[in-house]
C-alpha cells in the first residue's frame, strides 16, 4: 500500500516534469512549424491592433534616422506624418522595434543559437546597400514589406496587392545577385585538390538558456516600470514587440524568403503559408473595421510609387538578409550585416525631408490613399482582397508547376 | 565576395566551412557542392544560420541524397553531414 502511494506520488510527479520539460523544449528550443508561426503572428497583429495598432516597423526607424541627424546638428524632420522625432524611449511606436530585437535576442539564447555572425567587408557592404535601397523603398512604397503588402492587404488598403507586385519582382533580382555572388564564391573550389584539414568536434556549451531567462526577466521588468511610469501602452507595445520577436526567431518566419524563394527556386511555400494566414487575418480586419473601430489605419496612398517602391525595397531586402521585421530580428541573433543594414536603412530613410523637400506622402509622387470598403462596401472589398489572395496562390502553383514539369 | 574552399578530413570525407555566410547562401550553395563531390563521399557542411539547418537538409533529400546529421557544435553552430552514397 505504501509502496502503491510512493509510486503514484511519484509517478505523478515525473510526469508533470517530463510534461513542462517537453513543453518547454517545443516552445523554446526546437524551431517551430512554419503553419504555427504564422498563425501567432497573425493573431498577434490581430491583438496589437485592438490594442492600439497593427505592425509596421520602418517609419519608426525612418524616425531614428532623423533623430540622429538632429543630435549632430543636421535639422531633420522625421518622414513620417504620424512619427515625429522624440526621445525613442517615449515613443511607444519605437517600443515595438526595439522589442522585436529583444524579444529575438533572448529566444536565440534560450535555443543557443545566439552568435555574434561576422562577415568580411564585401559582406558588409552588401548590406549598407541593402539598407540603402530599403531606406529608399519605404519611403516611396510606403512603409515597408510587412506594413505595406501584409498588414496594408488585410487592412483593405489597394496599396498593399500593388506593393506584392514590386516586391515579387525586387526579390527576384535579388536572389539573382545573390546566387551569382555564390556561383562566384564556388567556382574555383574542388575537392580533388583539398588540403588535409581536421575535423569539427562538438564544443562545450555555455549558459546561454540561463542568460536567455535574464534577458527575459529583465524586458518584463522593464514594461513594469514603463506602467509604473505612467506608459501603459509604452509597456504594452513593447511586450507586443517581444513577442513578435520571439515568434519570427522560433519559427524562423521570413518574409524575404517568401519573396525570394517563388521566382529564384520556384518555391512557394513560405508565402502560401503567408496568404493562408492573411486570409484569416482579413477576417478580423473586417471584423473591427466594420464596427468603425480605426478604419483608415494602416491605409496608404495608392499608386505606381506602390510598385516602385516595392521594388525598390525588394532588392534591397534580399541583400540586407531581411526585410524591416527580419533585420530587427536578425539583429537581435547576433547578424553584424543586420546591423549595418538598420544603420543606413534609418539614415537613408530619415533624410526623406531633405531628398524630397515634403512628408511621405504628400506630392506630386503620392496617389490618394485608397480605403476599398470605401470605394465598393464591404461585399465588394472583402470579394477584392480574397481574389487577390486566391490569384496570388494561383500564381504561385503556376509557378511551382513549371518546375516539376522542367524535372 | 571571399571563396570557399573545401578541405579533406579523411578518404571520402570532406569538410566545406560555412560559417559566417548568412541564409540563404547555405542554400543556394549546396547544389553546387553536391554535384562537385566526388562519388561515395561525405561532406560536413558547418553552417552558423539557423534557416540553413532545415533549408540545406530538405534541398538535399530532395536531389535525392542522404543527410546522415544535424548537429550543434557549440551555440549558433551546426554541423551538417550529407552523403551521396545512394545518390543515383
Amino acid at each position: 500500500m505504501s509502496c502503491k502511494t510512493i509510486l503514484n506520488g511519484e509517478g505523478k510527479k515525473s510526469y508533470v516534469r517530463q510534461s513542462l520539460k517537453g513543453g518547454w523544449l517545443r516552445i523554446f528550443a526546437e524551431p517551430w512549424p512554419i503553419g504555427v508561426g504564422v498563425f501567432a503572428l497573425t493573431i498577434t497583429n490581430l491583438y496589437m491592433f485592438m490594442y492600439a495598432r497593427a505592425l509596421g516597423v520602418f517609419p519608426q526607424m525612418a524616425m531614428w534616422g532623423s533623430w540622429l541627424y538632429n543630435l549632430v546638428g543636421i535639422k531633420t524632420e522625421s518622414p513620417f506624418i504620424p512619427y515625429p522625432v522624440k526621445p525613442i524611449y517615449l515613443d511607444m511606436h519605437s517600443l515595438i522595434d526595439i522589442g522585436i530585437i529583444a524579444g529575438a535576442f533572448g529566444s536565440s539564447l534560450l535555443a543557443r543559437e545566439f552568435k555574434i555572425r561576422k562577415e568580411d567587408w564585401q559582406g558588409y557592404l552588401w548590406g549598407a546597400a541593402g539598407g540603402i535601397l530599403m531606406g529608399f523603398g519605404t519611403v516611396l512604397m510606403p512603409p515597408c514589406n510587412v506594413g505595406g503588402f501584409w498588414v496594408a492587404t488585410m487592412a483593405f488598403s489597394l496599396s498593399g496587392p500593388l506593393s506584392a507586385a514590386g516586391l515579387l519582382l525586387g526579390a527576384y533580382v535579388g536572389g539573382k545577385i545573390l546566387q551569382y555572388q555564390m556561383h562566384k564564391a564556388l567556382q574555383k573550389l574542388d575537392f580533388s585538390t583539398a588540403p588535409k584539414g581536421e575535423t569539427q568536434a562538438v564544443k562545450v556549451l555555455s549558459r546561454q538558456p540561463q542568460w536567455g531567462v535574464l534577458v527575459f526577466s529583465l524586458t518584463l521588468l522593464i514594461a513594469v516600470i514603463y506602467y509604473i511610469a505612467g506608459m501603459p501602452k509604452n509597456a504594452g507595445l513593447f511586450l507586443f514587440g517581444i513577442l513578435f520577436g520571439l515568434i519570427i526567431q522560433r519559427s524562423r518566419l521570413c518574409f524575404v524568403a517568401a519573396f525570394r524563394e517563388i521566382l529564384v527556386s520556384r518555391d512557394g511555400k513560405v508565402m502560401k503559408w503567408l496568404l493562408l494566414g492573411m486570409a484569416v487575418g482579413a477576417m478580423g480586419f473586417a471584423l473591427l473595421k466594420a464596427q468603425g473601430y480605426q478604419p483608415e489605419h494602416m491605409v496608404f496612398p495608392a499608386g505606381w510609387h506602390n510598385i516602385a517602391g516595392g521594388f525598390i525595397f525588394g532588392i534591397g531586402m534580399v541583400l540586407a538578409g531581411g526585410c524591416g521585421l527580419g533585420i530587427l530580428a536578425r539583429s537581435g541573433e547576433g547578424y553584424t550585416r543586420s546591423w549595418v543594414a538598420i544603420l543606413t536603412a534609418m539614415l537613408t530613410s530619415g533624410a526623406w525631408v531633405h531628398i524630397y523637400g515634403q512628408k511621405v506622402g504628400q506630392g506630386w509622387l503620392y496617389g490618394k490613399p485608397v480605403y476599398l470598403p470605401q470605394l465598393w462596401g464591404w461585399g465588394g472589398a472583402v470579394a477584392f482582397i480574397y481574389g487577390f489572395l486566391l490569384l496570388f496562390y494561383f500564381f504561385i502553383l503556376w509557378v511551382e508547376a513549371g518546375k516539376h514539369e522542367r524535372a | 565576395m571571399k571563396e570557399l574552399k573545401a578541405v579533406k578530413v579523411n578518404d571520402n570525407h570532406y569538410q566545406v566551412d560555412m560559417r559566417g555566410w548568412m541564409c540563404p547562401y547555405p542554400k543556394y550553395a549546396v547544389a553546387t557542392l553536391l554535384e562537385k563531390l566526388p562519388p561515395a563521399s561525405c561532406l560536413d557542411l558547418l553552417v552558423d544560420c539557423p534557416s540553413a539547418t532545415k533549408d540545406v537538409p530538405d534541398l538535399a533529400k530532395n536531389q535525392g541524397y542522404d543527410v546522415q546529421k544535424v548537429e550543434l557544435l557549440t551555440e549558433g553552430e551546426w554541423l551538417i553531414c550529407i552523403s551521396n552514397l545512394n545518390h543515383s
